[in-house]
């Protein structure tokens, strides 16, 4: 154990590291026995070469290398698996799929999901945890109760169940009250005049018609009486955080926005895998984050976790420079690069041409794709220096 | 409504004023239109800030410490 001195800490601070690379020669000779101050100096000199030598070299083509970096773990990656492989057995997108639809920026995910932490007081008891599933998750008509039609009578009668009435309203004491609650709700969404009494309500065309009647039927199961529309299920679970447990909500489904106002739902730990809601809601800075996050996810899922964070951060950065989420590709990035070559390059090269002939654009070859094409240096690494050779005069030994 | 800086995705926005958005330029020898961009409309932007603005961004970076980036608000 050595002892971190104001001297051994002036040496370490005096170097160009960034924090983190600090705190990490700090613990390194806070663990070793007697480091003397000059040996503390070399440690952190060594760190400092070490890092300034791995550091980006200006005009480095970072762009490819990440392209390759994420690319070839990408081969190994699983092209179709989602079955109930993610948390609390529900379908995730996973794998190849799933880091298309990223880069894509497709508008809704294969199968979207939530992730829902909550706040304190509903985090850690199951009744107020559940209070907040039923808010969430859309409960419909099959739910509730059972429906019978009478066809004799071109009637439609609802029996609700008052013990599921009384669980998902929990706050609302009469079930009389829920059951009328529901009949209004019949009312204004189908257009029809419905007769309570007591947990049963009873409704039916105006005119007697058997197909009005199904149709009414049909209509009746598609109508959301609590709960988000868009969440088909709802999966509770209990997790071990480092904060102890507590219950954390896993949704089919999302509908961000309406999720974050409920009450009782954590808004600043609560997230979702499709990244436009986060567009949507939290702005282009959190979708960046989103994008990151999802496609590091992805790719450890996978067992793919030596790929470089970095690598797909300069593709997040790319993806959110304009403000909004531009894909990777055709309708994306590449497909809006100012070269008409590059463009022509990657996809659908006909099309590009005989556009850019019918407006007459040009091409300043600025780009790396239209030198290639042309067949001049890219600027880039080497590419992009000029060297000149300079004479130097015998007596000075200054260049002219 | 739900405070958007509050959740943890999103990191702090602030109003670069003008004195520091050419500092910042002059460092990094780049026009203002060479930044990334943010929309006028986007949830995280301070109420204050309007087009033409440059916001200073303070990220918890994955990689060093805390990063610092700009961009422009535009319509």
């Amino acid at each position: 154990m050595t002892e971190i001195t104001d001297d051994i800490e002036a040496v370490v601070e005096d170097t160009n590291l960034p924090k983190r690379l600090k705190d990490q020669v700090y613990s390194t000779v806070d663990e070793r026995d007697g480091v003397t101050v000059e040996q503390a100096d070399q440690i952190a000199k060594a760190v400092e070469n070490r890092y300034l030598d791995t550091r980006v070299d200006p005009l480095d083509p970072v762009g490819t290398v990440s392209a390759q970096s994420i690319g070839e773990p990408g081969t190994q990656m699983t092209m179709n698996t989602f079955h109930y492989a993610g948390v609390a057995e529900i379908d995730v997108t996973q794998g190849l799929p799933r880091l298309i639809e990223l880069v894509d920026a497709r508008k809704t995910p294969d199968t979207p999901m939530m992730t829902v932490f909550l706040e304190d007081e509903y985090a850690d008891d199951r009744e107020r945890a559940h209070e907040v599933v039923w808010g969430i998750e859309a409960t419909k008509i099959l739910a509730l109760g059972d429906i019978s039609t009478n066809v004799a009578d071109m009637r439609v009668q609802i029996s609700l169940n008052e013990d599921t009435l009384q669980e998902r309203w929990p706050r609302v004491d009469s079930t009389d009250e829920i059951a009328g609650e529901i009949a209004g709700i019949i009312e204004d969404s189908l257009g029809v005049t419905t007769v309570q009494d007591g947990t049963s309500v009873e409704f039916g065309p105006e005119e007697p018609s058997y197909r009005d009647l199904l149709q009414l039927v049909e209509e009746l199961r598609d109508i959301t009486f609590k709960g988000i529309e868009e969440v088909s299920r709802v999966v509770i679970r209990k997790e071990e955080l480092d904060s102890g447990e507590e219950f954390v909500l896993y949704t089919e489904g999302s509908a961000f926005g309406d999720v974050l106002s409920i009450e009782g739902v954590d808004a600043s730990r609560t997230t979702c895998n499709n990244i436009h809601e986060i567009y949507r809601n939290l702005g282009v800075e959190a979708a960046r984050e989103a994008i990151i996050n999802e496609t590091m996810d992805t790719l450890e899922e996978q067992g793919l976790d030596d790929v470089n964070v970095r690598h797909l951060m300069l593709v997040s950065d790319i993806m959110t420079n304009e403000g909004t989420i531009e894909s990777i590709g055709r309708h994306g990035i590449s497909g809006s690069k100012d070269s008409v070559l590059a463009r022509a390059a990657f996809e659908v090269t006909v099309n590009h041409l005989l556009d850019a002939a019918i407006h007459g654009e040009v091409d300043d070859l600025n780009g790396v794709t239209e030198n290639v094409i042309v067949g001049k240096p890219i600027k880039l690494g080497t590419g992009d220096v000029d060297l000149k050779m300079g004479s130097f005069s015998r007596q000075s030994g200054q260049a002219d | 409504m739900v405070d958007v800086s509050q959740h943890n995705l999103v990191p702090e926005h602030s109003v670069l004023d003008e004195a520091e958005v050419d500092e910042v330029l002059a460092e990094y020898d780049i026009d203002r239109t060479d930044l990334p961009k943010i929309k006028r409309a986007d949830p995280a932007l301070p109420d204050e800030a309007e087009v033409g603005n440059v916001i200073e961004i303070i990220r918890d970076s994955r990689t060093t410490d805390q990063a610092v980036v700009y961009r422009l608000v535009v319509e």
